[in-house]
């Protein structure tokens, strides 16, 4: 392979590369940069993966990258049009410094993903994470408006743009999230923002079986609270369900009488129990029907798991390594419900499969990848199917 | 023309009952809602079931027959303009819902099902489907899809795509293929988010798995008439900014309040501007929400502000405003729908400039708007029975979505941009947009047979260079020509 350091550093300046392992790591500083060096390494055949606070670069299938772009100098919030309640951010940026600059408007971006610290926002696109906020304010695919990606090509495409409403061309954006980085690199993300609710409160309920909180969840859902965010936590010592209410103080004084006689106040802690899962040394993010949630949970505490399951039906669950032989059953008892497993995270001698069954879709999803990276170079193998 | 063997084909596939050719049958398919173009079809095929829509597609894809789905004809952009060469697929014996799942709050239907029918379908178990384009009463599922239709309240519940989970699709090769899942996060890209919102250039729906709400406890609507628009628009900033997100936020100008009055009666009050706000959720909040606004109202200098009291009151409230494009026809013999986008803020000095550019232009411009999300819906009004009206009354209208997209806006916000604004879409995206938006539908549709010749700037056939005009090998080969 063609040693590309001398066109890298014509391109960013020797400063921004380093050698990161057996690759090449690279910062560009715009999206014109982050064209120059795609193309240069799509000549050149490099294998391509874009690294923003490396929190989830265990994700997917392994990938033996010869060129790492990082992005942590696109980290600015370039527009933040509070009025309009709308955003630009570059892909770089740290989740939670975006939040706290939005915060200074009382306003917010309603997701909650894994270590907003660390993670980046391109990263979290990439991967399509979201935490239990999606109850109230949708996913990713619902609250970003517009994107400038980077193809493999270095064409720079903008997409969507920078009003809430607006059906001009196809939503390429819903296209890059999920797609972990094997369409394209994200360079900036529009947004469109909420309002940061001005008082919440949570409460939890305990039991030592699922069922009667999955009925109750269910109850929930079809309620008339103020609920922003619900989730079903199971361990071996049993489950608990949370529930936090967003509205005016005076108002979630009402809802709090009516739901108290059930539930106890419990702290914002609870909503961390998503992230302390990842911690365990076996980790898959299921999908399932609402009505599932509990019979699921059952079944994770079953194989010796613990889980955590969103009200929206995403679960993740953590397992101690020797569970790993039975979780292609549990995949196909999810697949079957009309689901999903993937293994988020396994120790390096398990060797799950990944991404489970391919969808009749798939065919078209591999043609997709051909046009956009005719190459190959971004991420490769890495996705659903090889792709 | 369809020779005699494909027509004998299609009679195959969908039933002597199922296929159209008569020349007068036909005409019912010659547009759209957008009826100043028309376009006379070579077949109009009505299957009753997926196999049947299936077999359909594939003897398009066989012979490279041009085709477009239909629902009720309500689009606005011309979106389902038939080609003269091609075949229109019409959903209106498709019209099953095939699963109702209220723990789970999601529907099944086929694509000829009729938005309110969803709703009336679930409303007894407390539930509604959000997307509510003013055509609702008539216009079906599969064109909602294809269009990403919105209505008043996808301010505060979003659009269609948010409310498609999964979707069964015909490709244009004649493959039936699933994209998304009723579950949130199916692996793979997210073709459904994708799909939504292409105006049939991907492919046709046969069914799909939507999203139903719970409905909320209280709704309330507040009418504030205002001196002027300006007053209005900043009541809606100061609402938004006050963190009330309302469920719908509509302003009518004085033109289209009299053409409402004049078609429904709602006994609007008489202003230069009524805003109209709804607000639901639970009692409680609704309550001190639409005290909040009603103060925010006065303090833009409101002179009048009154709830709709009962359910009947409301109904009469939104039937003025879902009735204001038609009742456009009593202003003027002929109008134009428009559909831009701004943000928000910019709403007071872009209708001062569509005012000016109106008068200078010698027509006049009637206003309604989704002020919440920042659509317009100008109706430029024009008689086409004075020459060159027609043209500049075009003109003028094309004008104010430029004028829309230097604002940092949209060309369109619900109503698509089917054959009407393909040249405003070039405005709007640069070449490598566009190109990479080409990728995807040649992904979809190699032989560019789905709807083509909408959306797109100019067409452009897979392959392609964008750049200084050449023939593409296939229109060599004369198997595919431009039009």
């Amino acid at each position: 392979m063609q040693d590309i350091s001398t066109p890298l550093e014509a391109i960013t300046g020797p400063q921004h590369l380093r050698t990161l392992g057996s690759a090449i790591a690279v910062a560009p500083g715009n999206s014109d940069e982050v064209a120059a060096v795609l193309g240069c390494a799509q000549k050149n055949h490099y294998a391509v993966v874009g690294l923003g606070g490396g929190t989830k670069q265990g994700w997917g299938n392994a990938v033996e990258p010869a060129l790492i772009l990082e992005t942590h100098r696109l980290n600015a919030l370039r527009e933040h049009t509070w009025q309009d309640m709308t955003c630009v951010v570059e892909a770089g940026c740290t989740w939670g410094s975006m939040q706290s600059a939005l915060a200074q408007h009382g306003q917010f971006v309603g997701l909650d993903p894994l270590w907003p610290e660390r993670a980046t926002v391109g990263g979290i696109v990439a991967t399509n994470d979201s935490g239990a906020l999606r109850l109230r304010y949708g996913g990713l695919r619902d609250l970003i408006i517009g994107m400038t990606i980077v193809l493999a090509d270095g064409t720079i495409a903008h997409t969507g743009g920078k009003v809430v409403k607006n059906v001009a061309g196809y939503d390429l954006h819903k296209l890059m999230i999920g797609a972990f980085g094997t369409l394209g690199i994200i360079t900036s993300v529009n947004f469109r923002l909420h309002s940061i609710p001005p008082c919440t409160q949570t409460f939890s309920l305990s039991a030592p079986a699922a069922e009667p909180l999955g009925k109750l969840l269910l109850k929930l859902l079809h309620a008339q609270f103020s609920t922003v965010a619900i989730q079903l936590r199971g361990s071996g010592e049993g489950f608990a369900l949370d529930i936090q209410l967003a509205s005016l103080p005076e108002v979630l004084v009402t809802q709090a009488a009516a739901l108290e006689p059930m539930v106890r106040n419990e702290g914002d802690e609870v909503w961390h129990a998503r992230q302390e899962l990842m911690t365990r040394d076996l980790v898959c993010k299921g999908t399932l029907l609402p009505a599932d949630i509990a019979r699921f949970a059952e079944r994770v505490r079953g194989m010796g798991g613990e889980s955590v399951t969103q009200a929206t039906g995403i679960m993740m669950a953590g397992f101690p390594a020797v569970a790993a032989e039975q979780v292609p059953q549990l995949r196909r008892e999810l697949e079957e419900a009309s689901g999903s497993l993937v293994v988020v995270k396994q120790p390096a001698e398990t060797k799950l499969d990944r991404w489970g069954t391919p969808p009749d879709s798939f065919p078209l999803m591999r043609e997709i990848k051909r046009r956009f990276d005719p190459e190959g170079i971004l991420n490769p193998g890495r996705f659903l199917g090889g792709i | 023309m369809l020779t005699a063997s494909i027509l004998g084909e299609l009679q195959d596939a969908v039933g002597a009952d199922g296929l159209i050719i008569e020349r007068n049958q036909l005409q019912t398919y010659e547009c759209d809602g957008l009826s100043a173009l028309r376009n006379l079809p070579a077949a109009v095929v009505l299957p009753r079931s997926t196999a049947q829509l299936q077999a359909v597609v594939r003897i398009c894809a066989r012979y490279s027959i041009p085709f477009v789905g239909r629902g009720a004809g309500t689009g606005l952009s011309g979106g389902a303009l038939p080609d003269d060469r091609g075949i229109v697929i019409s959903f209106s014996r498709m019209t099953h819902i095939l699963g109702i799942d209220i723990p789970n709050q999601r529907v099944t239907v086929e694509a000829g099902v009729i938005n309110a029918h969803v709703t009336q379908r679930v409303s007894q178990a407390g539930h509604f489907y959000a997307p509510d384009p003013s055509s609702q009463t008539v216009c079906t599922i599969g064109g909602n899809v294809a269009e990403n239709s919105g209505g008043a309240h996808c301010l505060k519940y979003g659009f269609t795509t948010n409310h498609v989970l999964g979707l069964e699709v015909v490709l244009p090769t004649g493959e039936l293929v699933h994209l998304g899942s009723p579950t949130l996060d199916a692996p793979g890209y997210d073709l459904a988010g994708v799909f939504v919102g292409s105006e049939g250039t991907l492919g046709v729906a046969s069914s799909m798995t939507l999203r139903i709400v719970r409905r909320p406890e209280t709704v309330q609507v507040l009418l504030a008439a205002f001196d002027s628009i300006s007053a209005a628009g900043q009541t809606v900033s100061d609402i938004i900014a006050a963190s009330i997100l309302p469920a719908a936020m509509e302003i009518m100008d004085r033109l289209a309040i009299q053409a409402a009055e004049a078609a429904v009666h709602p006994h609007y009050p008489e202003c230069e501007a009524l805003l109209l706000v709804e607000v639901d959720g639970p009692a409680a909040e609704v309550d001190l929400h639409m005290q909040q606004v009603r103060e925010l109202c006065k303090a833009n200098g409101a002179w009048e502000d009154r709830l709709a009291q009962s359910e009947q009151e409301r109904m009469l409230v939104w039937k003025g405003r879902k009735a204001a494009f038609a009742a456009a026809g009593r202003l003027s013999p002929d109008y134009i729908v428009q559909d831009g986008v701004i943000p928000r803020t910019k709403l007071p000095i872009v209708l001062e400039q569509v005012a000016e550019m109106a008068a200078a232009a010698g027509l006049r411009v009637c206003n309604v708007f989704h002020a919440g999300d920042g659509n317009l819906h100008p109706l430029v009004l024009y008689d086409a029975a004075i020459p060159g009206q027609e043209e500049l009354a075009i003109d003028l209208s094309m004008r104010i979505l430029y004028l829309c997209v230097d604002h940092g806006g949209s060309i369109t916000g619900e109503h698509g941009v089917g054959r009407e604004k393909q040249q405003a879409l070039g405005y709007m995206y640069s070449e490598p947009d566009l190109d990479t938006m080409q990728r995807v539908r040649c992904s979809f549709d190699p032989e560019n047979i789905a709807n083509p010749d909408k959306v797109f700037p100019r067409p452009r056939l897979c392959g392609e260079k964008t750049g200084k005009y050449t023939p593409h090998p296939l229109e060599t080969a004369g198997v595919a020509e431009f039009f």
